[in-house]
Parts: structure tokens; C-alpha cells; sequence
């Protein structure tokens, strides 16, 4: 359908920070006389406008990682460069500000706030961020009708199926225009084919949007779309394939 | 706002659990606003009989005869007040003043044949008593006429307890003795007229009352002890007594102007008596709403930890969290409140008409109608009462989730 072209924000890979610069990343969680080594020991440097997978098995450390790079969580060591600032001495008003502003997610059973239409859920981002009423209804329409839901705005989540429910999780994710996109397992909770389009929906929205992109997934029909597939196991990366490429293949 | 709609949907989400929990609140503030009520109801009663019962709401008196700040019926000794016509002439023009009646009060010694007794004597101005809304409690025969009775005519009313110890009954013929303003003794015939009662035992085993002619007739004096005045309202005491006190500032001899409240210390110890009992049942019933609605509320944060982690996730502050949970909790203490009143106004209502027959109050002697008496400040107190219970049960569900961790939160299932 689109063609790649031009982002709308001029971009310089080699000069601009990267947006992601991970080093020796380690994650343990502690349970009762076990530990589990989660990550161990993650070096990862994403660039702007990037279409990354982050492949691998269930229990390889995909959430665990997502979860340092979206400031979600704390490594036990190293550390995470956002934009060339480290996200370990952010305060927490930073913090939230940074989930606010630069980060959007996108969950695998979506996360919609249930006692919120979708407009509601779209809009809510830029509700908390302050923004004014004009403003948070054209960029919320402009969300919606971007994922293709701008007849479905004024129903609740439980009256939506699962795709429609992930497009507006994608729509929220988007709508405050963040740097980066980070996406765990989006199309788990979906058909094949119903998952096919939502990976489409975030393909044209780095092609269009010029958004960069971190999936985290093990479903094969998602990991062959990408054009970079970073392979996980037991918390270390094993391979990373294609990095450099600039664009997802396959975009209808 | 956009917050407290969605704390307001959020409370929709488990209307079974709201409605109880409204319930909770709603009977916590009937609770409230009964007891309240049952509690000025005595209050003003007590008031309103002590006032009424003769001791008005202010009293005008000699400096010097209230030094200890006693109550008058406590006041031995000669009746001080001179020159007391005018002044009562001033205050009687004052607002609010029904009237200022002059009141003489002595000791004495009464008799019937062989028997004797010591009593305490109030002669007063029965006409005026009656236009101050005093209340005289006739056991049997007569009250006291108002015009002044003339030599030989001179009539008593004996208290319940000392007619039955002297024997005496309507239409005896009694000797009281009491002691002149020089220093002599004096006899008085005077004939009952009738039996009453003070409310009180004690007082009517001691109590005769007189026309003030007889006494001062007796005592050979026209000074009186005190002015005693009834108002129109007992609310406005405090204003007409602070005008009071401006009017007498530098009179000499010095006049000091005692309030009811003063006058009976007993009304001070059932005050606080019931006040006791209101504040154990308020902080039952707060206890129990906080307890109960704190638990609500923690469940329906546990059941939505996940959703919390999301809304943190996307960049709602910690502050904004906490202010969720916080307005759902003010949401059932408002509604909860209003619904309360509502149906508290309806009870009042229904329990002001059932025309209840109350057991007399502490060291008095006859019952009352129950007539719960709810002022309209009461419905926005008990908004606020269960808005600040309410804050206080959010405070655990609320430090709960502004302390989740994001990533665990997500992960909760
Ligand atoms: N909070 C936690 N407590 C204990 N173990 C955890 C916790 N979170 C994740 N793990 C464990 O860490 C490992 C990595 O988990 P995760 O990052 O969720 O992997 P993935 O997303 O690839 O399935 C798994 O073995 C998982 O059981
Ligand atoms: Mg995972």
C-alpha cells in the first residue's frame, strides 16, 4: 500500500544519539531459595526509525528486556542510554514524563482501560500530559483513523474483538507522537490472520510515521516481516540479524 | 475532573459491592444524625425546663452576693438590690426582654402547729413569671395571684416533699419566720395555695414560693435580691447579656449579670454526660464504616493491579493514581452521605410523629415526648464526617498503589 519515504522528522543515523543504547544489561529476579537469571548480560544499540524484532522462546528475558528499555524496571547492572541519557538517573518525575512523552506500548491482551471508551483510552495520554481540548481531539481522531477505527471511537474494550481492541492499544501507543514503540507479543492474543494486520498497522506506521519499532515476539510470521531480528535465549543474545536494514519487508 | 468520572465508573464496575458499600455509609450517617438529634433534643429540653423552671436566662444581682459564682438558690443572707425599679424599667425596653422579674430569696423557718421545717423562700412576680413563659408545677390547689395581696391575705405554695413532711395541704394556714433587714425576727401568716414541684428532690423539700409583697412585707425592706429576665429566645443570650453589661459598666453598687448556664451546673454535667455517650457511638460507627469501606476499597485496587501498572506505564504519575482510588473513596462517602440524610430526614420525621414517651432525664421527675431535634447543619456535617472517614479508609488502599512496581504490576494476573 505505502511505499517507505521520507519521515517527517529529517533523521541522521550516523550523527543523532541512537535511540536505544543498552550495555551489559542484567536482570535477576529472586524466587523464595531460586534465582533466575533473566538477562545476562544484554549489549543492544537501536537507531532511529529502526523496525526491530526481538525473537525468541517463552521465558528468554523478551518482557524482562522491554521492561529496562522502557524504564519500566531497574537492571541489577548495566545500563540503558535513551537518546544518549542514561535512564538509570532519571528521577521518578522524569520518569513518568518519559513514559509520557517518548515511549508508547503496545500489550499483549492490550491493557485498555475498561471503564473507557476508545476515543477515552486514546485520548487519555494526552489528557495526563495537559494538553488542550482542540488539540487532544484532532490528534486522537488522527490516531484512530490511522489504525482504521474512526467508526468504532465511542465503544467500551469489551465491546471490541481483539484486533479492533489491539488498534486502539496502538492508537493510545501512538498519539502522543513517541520516539519509540515498544511492542511485547502484540499479536499473541490474536488470529493469524487478524495478527497479520495489526503487524501491517505497525509496519506502515514506521514506514509512515518514521516511529521506531522494538517487537518483542516468537510467532515466525511476525519475525520474517522484519527487517532486523534480534534473537534471544536464556537472556543473551545469540543472534542479531539484518541489523542495519532500514525497513519491515512485505508492507501491502 | 476526568478523574473523578473515572472513579465514578470505576465504582459502577461492581455495583453489588458499591451498593453495599453505600449502604454502610448511608447507615453510618443515619446513625450519626439520630443520635444527634437524640442528643440536642436532650440538651434543649433540660435547657429549656431549667430556664423555664424560674431562673430565667439571665439574672441581674449584686456584685457582692456572687463573689463565688454560686448558684442563688445556694445565696443565704438579705436581699441587697436598691433602687431597682428603673433599671428593670431599661432592661423590660431592651429586644428580646420578655420581662425582668424582681425575685426576693431568704431562709426561714416554716411551721404548721407543732412542726417545723427550714426553707428556702423565692418571692417573686407571679404576672411577670407567667410573661417570661415560666412554668409553675401545680401538684394541687392553686398558683399565686398576680396582683399583690393585701395585709392578712398573704399566700404560699410548698414544694411536694415539704408539704408531706409538715402536713399541710391546700388551705392551711402557716407561720413563716424569717429575719429583717435589721437584724430582727418577724412572724408571717400565710395561708397554701398549692403544692408544686421543681423538677428536682431536693429543692422540693426545701422550696416555698411567695408574691415578693409578702416577703418584703415580712423582711421590712423594698430591696429585692435579684432581677431575674426571661428572653424570647434563649439563643440570644449571650447578645443581650453583652449589651447588659455595657448598660451597667461603672454603676456602683457594682451589679454582675449571671447567665442561666452558670446558674445551674447541673446542666453542665448532663452536657457532658451525653456528650461522653455521643463520642463513643460516633467513633463506633466510624470505626466501623472506615473498616468496613477501607476493605472494600483495598479489594477493588487488588483486583485491578494490572490496570493500575498499565495507567503508570503510560505516564500517569503516582500522584494521579493515588488520586483515582482517593475520589472513588470521596465518591462513596458523598453519595453514601446524601443518601443518609435522605432517608434520615424521612426517620426523623417518622419518629417526631410516633409522639415516643421518654423516662425523665437525670435528677428530674417527669417524662417527656421524643422529639429527635435535627438542626440543618447536621446534613452537611455528616457529608464531611464521611468524607473525612472516607479519606482516612482510602489512605491504605491508596498507599498500596502508589507503592506497585510497575513491571510486577504488569505481570499480575
Ligand atoms: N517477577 C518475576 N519474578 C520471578 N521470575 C520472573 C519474574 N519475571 C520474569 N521472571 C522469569 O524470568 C524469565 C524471563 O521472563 P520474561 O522476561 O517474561 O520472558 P519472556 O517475555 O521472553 O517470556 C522467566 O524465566 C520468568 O519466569
Ligand atoms: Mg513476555
Amino acid at each position: 500500500m505505502s511505499e517507505p519515504h521520507a519521515p517527517r522528522r529529517p533523521l541522521d543515523p550516523e550523527s543523532a544519539p541512537p535511540i536505544f543504547e543498552a550495555s551489559g544489561l542484567r536482570k535477576r529476579y529472586r524466587l523464595g531459595a531460586f534465582t533466575i537469571e533473566a538477562l545476562r548480560g544484554v549489549d543492544l544499540v537501536v537507531t532511529r526509525g529502526e523496525f526491530v524484532v526481538v525473537a525468541g522462546p517463552s521465558g528468554c528475558g523478551k518482557t524482562t528486556l522491554f521492561n529496562l528499555l522502557g524504564a519500566l524496571d531497574g537492571p541489577d547492572s548495566g545500563s540503558v542510554l535513551f537518546e544518549g541519557s542514561d535512564l538509570g538517573r532519571q528521577t521518578s518525575g522524569e520518569r513518568t514524563l518519559f513514559l509520557r512523552r517518548k515511549v508508547g506500548f503496545v500489550f499483549q491482551s492490550f491493557n485498555l482501560i475498561p471503564v473507557l471508551t476508545a476515543y477515552e483510552n486514546v485520548e487519555y495520554p494526552l489528557r495526563i500530559d495537559g494538553l488542550g481540548r482542540a488539540e487532544r481531539r484532532r490528534r486522537t481522531e488522527e490516531a484512530l483513523a490511522s489504525v482504521g477505527l474512526a467508526g468504532r471511537m465511542h465503544q467500551r474494550p469489551d465491546q471490541l474483538s481483539g484486533g479492533e481492541r489491539q488498534r486502539v492499544a496502538l492508537a493510545r501507543g501512538l498519539v502522543h507522537d513517541p520516539r519509540v514503540i515498544l511492542a511485547d507479543e502484540p499479536t499473541a492474543n490474536l488470529d493469524s490472520t487478524t495478527g497479520a494486520e495489526i503487524v501491517d498497522l505497525l509496519a506502515r506506521t514506521n514506514t509512515e510515521r518514521g516511529t521506531t519499532f522494538l517487537i518483542a515476539t516468537h510467532d515466525p510470521a511476525v519475525i520474517e516481516r522484519s527487517p532486523r531480528r534480534i534473537r534471544l535465549l536464556d537472556g543473551r543474545v545469540i543472534a542479531d540479524e539484518g541489523a542495519g536494514a532500514r525497513r519491515p519487508g512485505g508492507v501491502r | 475532573m476526568k478523574f473523578a468520572v473515572i472513579a465514578l465508573r470505576n465504582l459502577a464496575r461492581n455495583r453489588r459491592r458499591t451498593l453495599l458499600s453505600l449502604l454502610i455509609v448511608a447507615a453510618g450517617t443515619i446513625g450519626t444524625l439520630l443520635t444527634a438529634g437524640f442528643i440536642r433534643f436532650s440538651f434543649e429540653g433540660l435547657r429549656e425546663a431549667i430556664i423555664h423552671g424560674g431562673i430565667g436566662q439571665l439574672e441581674v444581682v449584686p456584685r457582692s452576693d456572687v463573689a463565688g459564682g454560686e448558684s442563688s438558690a445556694e445565696r443565704p443572707g438579705i436581699p441587697g438590690m436598691q433602687d431597682w425599679q428603673e433599671l428593670r424599667n431599661g432592661i423590660e425596653a431592651m429586644p428580646h426582654v420578655l420581662a425582668a422579674g424582681a425575685i426576693v430569696q431568704f431562709t426561714g423557718m416554716l411551721s404548721k402547729g407543732e412542726r417545723s421545717a427550714a426553707v428556702i423562700a423565692v418571692a417573686n412576680e407571679p404576672g411577670r413569671e407567667r410573661r417570661m413563659r415560666f412554668e409553675v408545677k401545680l401538684r394541687g390547689g392553686t398558683g399565686l395571684p398576680d396582683a399583690p395581696p393585701s395585709d392578712g391575705e398573704d399566700a404560699i405554695l410548698l414544694g411536694t416533699v415539704l408539704a408531706r413532711s409538715l402536713g399541710a395541704e391546700a388551705g392551711d394556714l402557716l407561720t413563716l419566720l424569717g429575719i429583717t433587714t435589721d437584724g430582727t425576727l418577724n412572724a408571717l401568716d400565710l395561708r397554701v395555695a398549692g403544692l408544686i414541684t421543681t423538677g428536682l428532690q431536693d429543692l422540693d423539700s426545701r422550696i416555698v414560693k411567695m408574691h415578693l409583697a409578702s416577703a418584703q412585707r415580712l423582711l421590712g425592706t423594698q430591696n429585692i435580691t435579684s432581677l431575674v429576665i426571661g428572653l424570647d429566645d434563649t439563643a440570644r443570650t449571650p447578645e443581650v447579656q453583652a449589651e447588659l453589661d455595657r448598660r451597667l459598666r461603672g454603676r456602683e453598687p457594682s451589679l454582675a449579670i449571671v447567665d442561666w448556664k452558670t446558674r445551674a451546673p447541673f446542666y453542665g454535667q448532663v452536657e457532658s454526660l451525653y456528650l461522653g455517650i455521643f463520642w463513643f457511638l460516633g467513633s463506633v460507627i466510624f470505626v466501623l464504616v472506615c473498616l468496613s469501606t477501607s476493605n472494600t476499597l483495598m479489594m477493588s485496587v487488588m483486583e485491578r493491579v494490572r490496570e493500575i501498572g498499565t495507567l503508570l506505564a503510560i505516564g500517569t504519575s503516582r500522584a494521579q493514581v493515588a488520586a483515582i482510588i482517593l475520589l472513588e473513596a470521596l465518591w462513596l462517602g458523598l453519595l453514601g452521605a446524601l443518601a443518609g440524610d435522605l432517608l434520615g430526614i424521612a426517620l426523623v420525621a417518622a419518629i417526631n410523629g410516633l409522639g415516643i414517651q421518654m423516662p425523665p432525664p437525670p435528677g428530674a421527675t417527669g417524662g417527656i415526648e421524643l422529639r429527635l431535634a435535627t438542626a440543618p447543619g447536621d446534613f452537611a456535617a455528616t457529608v464531611a464526617l464521611m468524607l473525612v472517614i472516607l479519606g482516612i479508609a482510602a489512605a491504605v488502599p491508596v498507599g498500596m498503589s502508589v507503592r506497585l512496581r510497575i513491571a510486577d504490576a504488569l505481570r499480575h494476573v
